[in-house]
């Protein structure tokens, strides 16, 4: 699937690619203010600082799902360009997520994702997301599928070369 | 409750302040919502699309506000979600319809569809379920 073979290149190009979304975030990703923990090929996992605007009551304790959704969708996408070279642009065809407790802490939300098949045309992904609190209680689980557009120009060099995050 | 009521109880919720949306209709089974695009909801940047987690928290929001009218008596758990991501959706409005799909005593399913210029035209659907007791 990747073509580079090297260990260090493939080093590099992680890390590339994690500098561009890490200095490039724009949108919910910037307003969620996420930063990547850890990347391998085809792997990510993200932190989500605590944030009161994403809460449903006022005492700030209680995370709405939504952002939970919104947290897995985005670290998917990023999953995605760490597994496959020369995506023109991806879209989010379906996806599921299972509430399993309520999100009630204050703690950061870490997120795991991994796209765990991609083909020419789609890419599958599954994450889970905890609180970075004693026992790492698990919030959320998703998954999803996306469909890709492949070509030369990819989506992260025109992110680079100064979109609109720019 | 008036549907400016139901309204007044949304803008107390943080969350769904950060969403900014506007309830335009509420009948029993069914709500009626609209979301202008601000920069803090766009997913992909290149061509200014909402982030798929803003259109699905946007719909779970109004089906959870199907589900109950009235918080302080009733807070529906959201279990889980599934959404169909149909058109990408760009900068402008974006319009809900949720429908009651099934109401129990212990479980809520609410279906969602959502669109932009034209309702023929949705750019997502979604189901949700919600734990009531």
């Amino acid at each position: 699937m990747v073509i580079v073979t090297s260990k260090s290149e493939q080093a590099a190009r992680l890390d590339e690619i994690a500098g561009i979304w890490n200095s490039r975030a724009h949108g919910l990703i910037r307003e969620m203010d996420l930063k990547i923990e850890k990347v391998a090929e085809s792997k990510v996992e993200l932190r989500m600082p605590f944030n009161p605007d994403f809460c449903v009551d006022d005492e700030g304790t209680l995370l709405h799902g939504g952002i939970l959704t919104a947290l897995l969708d985005s670290s998917f996408g990023l999953a995605n360009f760490l597994a496959t070279e020369n995506v023109q642009s991806m879209s989010t065809i379906d996806l599921r997520v299972e509430y399993l407790r309520p999100a009630q802490s204050r703690a950061d939300v870490i997120v795991s994702a991994e796209c765990y098949h991609i083909s020419r045309h789609v890419a599958f992904n599954s994450g889970r997301a905890w609180f970075d609190a004693p026992g790492k209680p698990e919030v959320a689980r998703g998954s999803a599928a996306f469909s890709l557009i492949r070509g030369d120009g990819s989506m992260l060099d025109k992110m680079k070369t100064g979109g609109p995050g720019g | 409750m008036t549907l400016e009521d139901l309204q007044a109880q949304c803008e107390r919720v943080p969350f769904f302040r950060f969403l900014d949306f506007t309830i335009l209709e509420v009948e029993d089974k069914s709500i009626l919502a609209s979301l202008v695009q601000s920069d803090r909801h766009i997913g992909n940047p290149i061509i200014g699309a909402f982030h798929g987690g803003i259109m699905a928290s946007f719909m779970e929001a109004m089906a959870s506000v199907t589900v109950s009218h009235n918080w302080d008596v009733l807070r529906p758990k959201p279990i889980n979600l599934t959404i169909d991501y149909m058109r990408p959706a760009l900068a402008g409005t974006l319009f809900t319809r949720t429908k009651v799909s099934r109401m129990g005593r212990r479980m809520a399913s609410i279906e969602a569809v959502a669109w932009q210029d034209n309702k023929d035209k949705p750019v997502a659907k979604g189901l949700f379920h919600f734990l009531l007791v």
